[in-house]
């Protein structure tokens, strides 16, 4: 049996007295996020041709594809589409961004997402002109 | 004196058995010792527990049901999310199930990068358990201490995948990120400081009064029990029985990573204590190995979106114990079947017989000793607690089962449909109807 005895965890009381507190003071400073952050989607609009691959392999249906009437290339009429992201129920997988052939889209470091909107986390940036 | 049912019935009702010293204590599925709901019926003889009736189901997510909609890799991020602490281990043996159908082989570098997250999430998982353990057994001291070196594996996680919980990083035949450049100093040196931080606790666990006196000959069951009850992973090992995947079955790397399985024989709370904090050095050093060693080469292989036809099942090492899938293909999109079970499913009698003979005030730190994950376990059956019956339904009679219940006027067409077509419907579906 081990040796009974009490204030074993004295000497690391005196410790961590010494020590600076282990909390941070996030609101009023900065935080320093890793490299590999997923955050906050984002894209952009210029480099979407509107393939719809990001809209198939989304896990948790974030993308529906709008139509946007359609262009002339050559002889053909093409359907213009552009995702419409509802992020509230984005997962941040980031399994769009890897499958995004033209790189259009991209995990940001932004978290601080909470709204009382909920339609505001409506990302319409590839639709509206 | 004998009671007729309805008298018994009228009684348990109130609560109370009127001509006996046993007396009922209904336990959650609301409490505060409690942070998934499931409901425990104890039978009390003065303070002591003599028999426990549980009721699971409370948390069901039909995550097996949804699975059979989606395809294969998205279903990874499903499963991923079927627990919150280890989350990681979940995605890794349905993608094993689902790789042995493509019959793709997993490049070595990935098999290393699985080994070392699975580590990583063992260490996070059991110093969350023992922070709780330290909370439930009046040691507030040690939850906050033992949280924050949790933070440290945290953040190398969040380094490595860019989260600190879902991790995201396994794909069909491989892992999506590799290890960032650089790295491997830092975190041999983060796994050390957690070897020593695990040794510490270790020893305050041991000396400490607050500790001993509420762990101590607490939750005691004997070898044979537990063999004959089936329970897996820490809660089979701290009886002596040698029961590891990692070293019965190895997947990933666990064949070329040194292992060694701790067991102890002391078999009660405390023991559970020290052998998580025992695991957690090995699972650093075994991270600490894996990263020195790591080999060179690709990380993942591209498999086609169509899953050959066949079924296969895997099995895996979670922090609380095995977890098993089984997947069954017909060379679709999407899965035809996929079952899942998780420890706590196994772990449950095992908990029930620990609880027998204990007192009231016991509970709490029994029940968090086996690491319950309830909202992980609860899946789909049916049982009839008057006539003692239980059933399962098809996907099809389920599909009825909804009709019938949204819209009743067209299921009474349909009814006397299906019964002009057909006589075999089954007879559980009929009568409920």
């Amino acid at each position: 049996m081990p040796q009974r005895k009490t204030g074993a965890v004295v000497p690391e009381m005196f410790r961590l007295m010494l020590e600076k507190p282990t909390t941070e003071a996030y609101p009023f400073k900065p935080i320093q996020l890793p490299e590999r952050f997923r955050g906050k989607l984002d894209i952009d609009p210029a480099k979407c041709t509107g393939c719809q691959v990001c809209a198939l392999v989304c896990p948790a249906s974030v993308i529906t594809m709008v139509d946007l009437g359609t262009r002339k290339v050559g002889d053909r009429d093409l359907k213009v589409r552009r995702p419409l992201f509802d992020l509230a129920s984005c997962i941040l997988c980031g399994e769009c961004v890897d499958n995004c052939a033209f790189n259009a889209l991209e995990l940001t470091k932004q978290f601080e997402t909470a709204t009382p909107n909920k339609a505001s986390l409506l990302m319409n940036k590839a639709i509206v002109k | 004196m004998s009671t007729t049912p309805e008298q018994q019935k009228r009684e348990e009702s109130v609560g109370l058995m009127e001509y006996s010293t046993e007396s009922l204590v209904p336990f959650g599925p609301i409490h505060p010792a409690l942070k998934e709901p499931e409901y425990f019926k104890l039978v009390l003889e003065g303070e002591r527990i003599v028999n426990v009736i549980p009721r699971i189901g409370y948390v069901h997510r039909g995550l097996e049901k949804a699975a059979e909609s989606r395809p294969w890799v998205q279903n990874m991020y499903m499963f991923e999310r079927t627990c919150g602490i280890c989350s990681f281990v979940h995605s890794l043996c349905y993608g094993q199930a689902v790789e042995e159908l493509t019959m793709y082989q997993v490049p070595r570098r990935a098999k290393y990068i699985r080994t070392i997250i699975a580590e990583m999430e063992r260490i996070h998982s059991h110093l969350l358990w023992v922070g709780l353990m330290g909370h439930w057994a009046g040691f507030d001291t040690l939850f906050m201490w033992v949280w924050n070196d949790r933070e440290v594996v945290l953040d190398l996680v969040e380094a490595i995948a860019g989260n600190r919980v879902h991790k995201s990083m396994n794909a069909i035949c491989g892992v999506r990120r590799d290890m960032p450049e650089n790295m491997e100093d830092r975190i041999v040196e983060r796994m050390r400081f957690l070897t020593d931080r695990a040794r510490y606790y270790r020893d305050v666990i041991d000396s400490e009064e607050t500790m001993l006196k509420r762990t101590e000959n607490i939750g005691r069951v004997s070898a044979e029990t537990v063999e004959k009850l089936c329970a897996v992973g820490p809660m089979a090992r701290y009886v002596g029985l040698k029961r590891d995947v990692r070293l019965n079955d190895p997947y990933a790397a666990y064949d070329e990573v040194p292992l060694d399985v701790i067991t102890t024989t002391q078999g009660d709370v405390h023991a559970l204590l020290r052998l998580r904090l025992d695991e957690l050095v090995v699972s650093a050093n075994m991270v600490a190995y894996a990263v020195e060693n790591l080999p060179d080469g690709p990380i993942r292989v591209k498999v086609p979106p169509i899953i050959p036809a066949g079924e296969h099942s895997s099995h895996c090492e979670a922090p609380r114990g095995e977890i098993f899938y089984f997947v069954k293909s017909s060379g679709g999109r999407t899965p035809d079947r996929v079952k899942s079970r998780q420890p706590t499913m196994a772990n449950i009698p095992t908990a029930l017989e620990m609880l027998k003979g204990q007192t009231l005030a016991d509970i709490p730190i029994v029940l968090t000793a086996i690491d319950p994950c309830f909202g992980c376990m609860d899946r789909m059956s049916f049982y009839d607690t008057e006539t003692n019956k239980s059933w399962t339904w098809s996907g099809e009679e389920l599909r009825q089962y909804g009709i019938n219940y949204y819209f009743p006027e067209r299921s009474k067409k349909q009814r006397d449909l299906a019964r002009a077509v057909s006589s075999s419907t089954n007879q559980c579906l009929r009568e409920d109807f």
